[in-house]
């Protein structure tokens, strides 16, 4: 059956509402015209005139979809079908869960009524794109078009947070935060863009290290693609590189393999890590904090910041001059074993076994840590994560760093950063924390230091400013608060055993399954006011995620003019042409 | 002890007639001589070179009592009957009509029609009639239905199969009556013994049955009947008008084409004689009779106004 097209309806006609199975102003099944088709996330709209309140529109998505013949009742009727001997008809039947009703009377679409492809104003407003003010591109749908965020529920306004999940290396997690921050800063839906921040935590590979890097592999389809978006396919303007130091050099150069040029060395200076008291993050572990020594790191931490004199680039204590973490450790051990110092450091009521236990803890974090936090390089160089004076992008590579000295990282520099956050006492403008492994960080069962900031983070960054971009192999593993806390949740490929989890209950059941299934750079993403996540794809990132893909290095993150030129081909080329060559001006050769 | 079980579910009365062979004997006139002589009867297979055509239409009518109505002193029947055709092409069966007609037939004379559309009863005045009537009134009407629609999708090239005996349809060209239970017994019982031998596939010589309808007929055995020797026999028709040559080809085409669509047992009551296609075709056009119930409740209420 055809339907003819009639003047000022939301789209291309597609069917009519089923009255063989129940229509409900939530769900209900259109009966697709022969010829015609629905795949999953199309959208549908169909009206219904009421006498007295006029005209209620009725949209939704396409959640489910089935093909069946009618008129066979037993399988292998199927085969005389297509014999051309039992006659039979193939219907085709989607169902579609309602996104809006508009205004908003709920009652259900009229089986027989005409259904739509909901194109243009339809589509937006069935996606409750109408209503947003602000709009931010997070990728495509399945009909090509964009797919938009409210930037309330991004920003604080009205919500804030992103909890990301999917199977690592097929789900896209850390290239979809990536993409959504790019959207942030560059789309212009945020006005004070160019002063919001971001801090990501690269903790695997050196794939983040080169935000600021052309993608080499990116070709005009993807160009198309961030052009629907309204969006430039291009890096980031301004990324700065922290890494630590590498391990045993005593000049505290940073460890990367890949990138040369603009990446700076983090550490802590012992000063700064008495002073600060940055102990309890030494003892990040969850389990850590279940250990009666607790009570002995506190009481270590208050002694040291009462304590530790800045001395050189070291510290002294009680005259001691220490100049690195082992000293420092050592120094520590020899007075809780010492019965004459050990009650001024751990406090009179302490067991000798519970001073034991922190003693052994502490000995054991010295090959970790010792080449975060030092005494042996030069005051005044600047060596602290901040995102405050860097560039718009900061990444914190800790890919290299044993597990307890990530956790000391991410631990101390997200308390520094909320805290300088708390102290500015204004929202605006906004920080960004993209942090993968949240179950590491913040795991459901226990209490730790980090987890502590971060559940700060989860409750509170939204009226700091401070929003936090969590990614994770499984929700189920994270923190309950800081999920429920997270405004918008997305999901990519899914582990089968994991979708089953109540932590996902926000995926209708067809797109349940539907996630053991995504393909990478396909997301569903859930947000506030639509209530059926919309499955989006979002383009291949325009910058390199791997040192095979960078192109050449932004000027602004080399170190001088030589960097830039690479002078062996100086020479070739010199020699070739016999003349200057353009890429290489006379003030740029090295000798 | 040795026994056959009727292929046909038993709520189907006809059974005895289907399995343990016609029941009682026609006194009809036959000519047994058309095809081969009387006396040199056998089992006839189809020439290899005939092949089945490639549209085989098949015409088949339901029809239903809604409601008995009284009319004062006059009997009534309100009745829904559908009559559709399907056309086999090879790789696809498609009803390519089906038409539905609902009427109230009545021995009253100043009657009017019922109800509103979809469900309108038009109404048919037979004066003096009685039950039995009306019932054949209802039948005749089908058939009428059964011509009307049998007109649709006709070709050059293909065959039609109407459910059931040809009576007044014989002068639609290339068309075969099916007739699915036997319950005249025509041939004498030396020439019934060709036919009881019958393999699957095969049919007796052509013959001609006088009468009333006068046709040209012969058996056919269907594969999947059972034993007993009865069992998956049709009888095909075609009109009595045709030359014997060009009914003796129609004799060949139905041995090649109808085997094809015989029914199992386990999907149909009445397999292997109820050829897939009707037993489809049946079912569609028992939907397109609609809800019996609600159809009964609004001839309650119009009766009521």
């Amino acid at each position: 059956m055809v339907i003819g097209v009639s003047e000022g309806a939301p789209g291309t006609p597609v069917g009519r509402v089923l009255g063989t199975e129940d229509a409900s102003p939530l769900t209900f099944w259109v009966a697709v015209n022969d010829g015609a088709y629905l795949q999953l996330d199309d959208v549908v709209v169909t009206t219904r005139d009421l006498h007295d309140l006029g005209p209620v529109t009725i949209s939704g998505v396409v959640t489910s979809v089935r093909a069946r013949h009618e008129g066979a009742s037993f399988d292998s009727d199927v085969f005389m079908i297509a014999d051309g001997m039992l006659p039979a008809m193939v219907q085709e039947a989607a169902e579609v869960t309602v996104t809006r009703v508009e205004p908003e009377v709920f009652v259900p679409p009229l089986p027989g009524a005409v259904a739509f492809r909901a194109e243009g104003a339809a589509r937006d407003g069935a996606l409750s794109f109408d209503r947003m003010t602000r709009r931010l591109p997070m990728g495509s749908g399945r009909d090509g078009l964009p797919v938009f965020l409210n930037a309330d529920f991004l920003d604080g306004s009205r919500g804030a947070h992103v909890s990301i999940s999917g199977i690592s290396g097929v789900a896209t997690k850390t290239s979809f935060a990536t993409f959504l921050l790019y959207s942030v800063f560059r789309s212009g839906v945020f006005e004070e863009a160019a002063n919001t921040k971001a801090l990501i935590f690269n903790v695997k590979g050196e794939d983040l290290l080169f935000l600021d890097h052309p993608n080499t592999r990116l070709d005009e389809r993807t160009r198309a693609a961030y052009h629907r978006l309204g969006l430039e396919a291009a890096p980031f303007p301004q990324v700065t590189v922290y890494a630590p130091p590498r391990a045993g050099d005593r000049s505290g150069s940073p460890d990367v393999a890949s990138r040369l040029t603009g990446v700076d060395p983090f550490y802590w200076t012992l000063a700064e890590f008495c002073q600060d008291r940055l102990l309890p993050y030494v003892f990040a572990d969850a389990d850590d904090e279940r250990q009666q020594y607790t009570m002995v790191v506190h009481a270590v931490t208050a002694q040291l910041a009462r304590n530790a004199v800045e001395k050189d680039a070291g510290i002294s204590l009680d005259g001691t001059p220490l100049h690195s973490y082992e000293q420092l450790v050592d120094y520590l051990v020899d007075q809780l074993n010492d019965d004459a110092t050990r009650s001024a450091w751990a406090g009179s009521s302490v067991g000798l076994g519970t001073v034991n236990a922190f003693a052994r803890r502490l000995i054991s974090s010295k090959r970790d840590l010792s080449r975060l936090i030092r005494g042996d390089l030069p005051s005044g160089r600047n060596h602290r994560i901040s995102t405050i004076d860097g560039a718009q992008v900061t990444v914190v590579d800790l890919h290299n760093l044993p597990d307890r000295a990530q956790r000391f990282v991410v631990g101390v520099t997200l308390k520094t950063e909320f805290e300088r956050k708390e102290k500015a006492g204004t929202a605006k403008p906004l920080l960004f924390v993209v942090l993968d492994e949240l179950n590491k960080y913040a795991p459901r069962e226990g209490t730790s230091p980090i987890k502590e900031v971060l559940l700060d983070i989860a409750e509170r960054g939204r009226s700091m400013g401070v929003v936090l971009i969590g990614a994770q192999q499984t929700a189920s593993e994270v923190e309950r608060r800081i999920v429920a806390n997270s405004a918008i949740r997305v999901v990519g490929r899914l582990d089968p055993a994991e979708a089953s989890r109540p932590e996902y209950g926000w995926l209708p059941p067809a797109q349940r399954q539907r996630v053991l299934l995504a393909k990478p750079g396909t997301m569903f993403v859930a947000q506030p006011e639509i209530p059926v996540p919309l499955a989006i794809e979002f383009p291949f990132p325009a910058w390199a995620t791997r040192p095979g893909e960078a192109g050449a290095a932004p000027r602004a993150t080399l170190a001088s003019m030589i960097s830039s030129t690479d002078p062996l081909k100086v020479v070739k080329s010199g020699r070739s042409s016999g003349g200057r060559s353009a890429e290489a001006p006379d003030d740029g050769i090295p000798f | 002890m040795r026994f056959h079980v009727d292929a046909w579910s038993p709520t189907y009365g006809a059974s005895r007639e289907a399995e343990g062979g016609p029941g009682e004997s026609s006194s009809a006139k036959l000519d047994t001589d058309i095809e081969l002589d009387a006396k040199r009867w056998r089992a006839m297979d189809p020439p290899s070179a005939v092949a089945a055509p490639r549209r085989v239409l098949l015409v088949d009518g339901v029809r239903r009592t809604d409601a008995r109505i009284w009319i004062g002193e006059h009997p009534g029947l309100a009745c829904s009957y559908a009559a559709g055709v399907v056309e086999c092409t090879p790789g696809a069966a498609k009803l390519a009509d089906a038409k539905v007609q609902r009427t109230i037939f009545t021995s009253a004379d100043e009657v009017s029609d019922v109800g509103s559309t979809p469900a309108l009863y038009r109404t048919e005045s037979i004066i003096g009639a009685d039950e039995s009537d009306l019932a054949n009134a209802v039948q005749r009407s089908l058939i009428e239905l059964e011509i009307t629609v049998s007109a649709a999708a006709r070709a050059d090239d293909d065959l039609l199969i109407v459910d059931g005996p040809l009576r007044s349809r014989d002068a639609l060209p290339r068309t075969l009556g099916y007739v699915k239970t036997q319950q005249k017994q025509y041939l004498p019982d030396a020439l019934s013994r060709v036919a009881t031998s019958l393999r699957p596939g095969q049919r007796t010589p052509i013959f001609r049955i006088a009468g009333v309808y006068e046709r040209l007929t012969w058996y056919l055995r269907l594969p999947g009947g059972g034993g007993s020797p009865w069992a998956g026999m049709v009888r095909v028709e075609c009109s009595t008008e045709l030359p014997e040559h060009v009914a003796i080809g129609l004799a060949d085409l139905s041995a090649v084409t109808i085997p094809r669509f015989a029914s199992v047992s386990y999907k149909d009551p009445r397999a292997p004689q109820n050829l897939v296609p009707i037993a489809g075709l049946e079912k569609r056009l028992r939907q397109l009779l609609g809800d019996p119930k609600l159809l009964h409740r609004g001839l309650v209420r119009a009766s009521q106004r």
